[in-house]
């Protein structure tokens, strides 16, 4: 019984994290907080199978990603012709009004592959380890860091941002590439 | 790839401050990833809606209810 008290606790404290994931993921704030409740009530069901002491919020990450791919497969076309309101709908969430910065990188990250994006915020943001992401997306790690590097790479593209640290884009290019920087 | 344990980390980079993967740079304190942080946490800080403690409520409510029945 404590035991259930706990898991309840701990999934309420990871909400606010599988929110911003599901948001980044399916680039609509409605549809996120679906795929949250959808989350929650998988979580529940299979708690059982749940191994105490392991990591609760990466295997809750897994169930909602899986239930976004999910998802997508079953109605891609659906997805597809909604594509166009995604922007809309993000530009029209309130409290974005006047954050002219964030909504330029909102729509940085939706131009990027869904595998970029995804690896992007799963490190970048949702704090988790090379080894835990790729277990979250069932991939190498060496694929999950090449993933953020070139995710990293177009976003500094898109919105030029440039000297971004000692540690700028066309170095990191470079490195990865092995090509010289283009300018 | 690169496997590092914890321990050479600890002895080798001194790194309270630094980006996790200096590598990477997407530090909280690099353009890209401070721009990352706010992205997400313009969501991540918002407090837990109601719908989704009720959904657990119900959860629970449902699980020991069918339990109670079970047992009798």
């Amino acid at each position: 019984m404590a035991q259930e008290t706990d898991f309840r606790r701990e999934l309420i404290a990871i909400i606010p994290n599988l929110r911003a994931f599901a948001a980044s993921l399916s680039g609509s704030f409605d549809r996120a907080d679906d795929l949250v409740q959808e989350t929650l009530v998988k979580a529940w069901d299979k708690q059982h199978t749940f191994q105490p002491g392991t990591n609760l919020k990466a295997w809750l990450f897994t169930i909602l990603r899986n239930e976004f791919y999910t998802q997508m497969r079953k109605k891609g076309r659906e997805v597809q012709d909604v594509d166009g309101v995604h922007a809309m709908q993000l530009a029209g969430h309130p409290e974005q009004q006047g954050h002219l910065d964030l909504q330029d990188f909102r729509k940085a990250l939706e131009m990027l592959p869904d595998d970029q994006r995804e690896a992007l915020i799963l490190i970048g943001a949702s704090g988790f380890s090379y080894e835990e992401a790729a277990d979250i997306c069932k991939c190498a790690v060496g694929t999950i860091k090449s993933r953020v590097s070139r995710a990293r790479t177009r976003i500094a593209e898109i919105l030029k941002i440039e000297g971004d640290g000692e540690f700028g884009p066309d170095s990191i290019s470079s490195q990865i590439i092995g090509v010289a920087p283009a300018a | 790839m690169e496997e590092r344990d914890d321990k050479d980390d600890a002895v080798q980079t001194p790194n309270a401050d630094r980006p996790v993967d200096p590598w990477l740079g997407l530090g909280h304190n690099t353009a890209i990833g401070k721009r990352l942080k706010a992205y997400y946490d313009d969501v991540a800080s918002e407090p837990v809606p109601d719908r989704f403690l009720m959904l657990l409520d119900a959860l629970d409510a449902a699980e020991s209810g069918s339990k109670k029945s079970g047992d009798e």
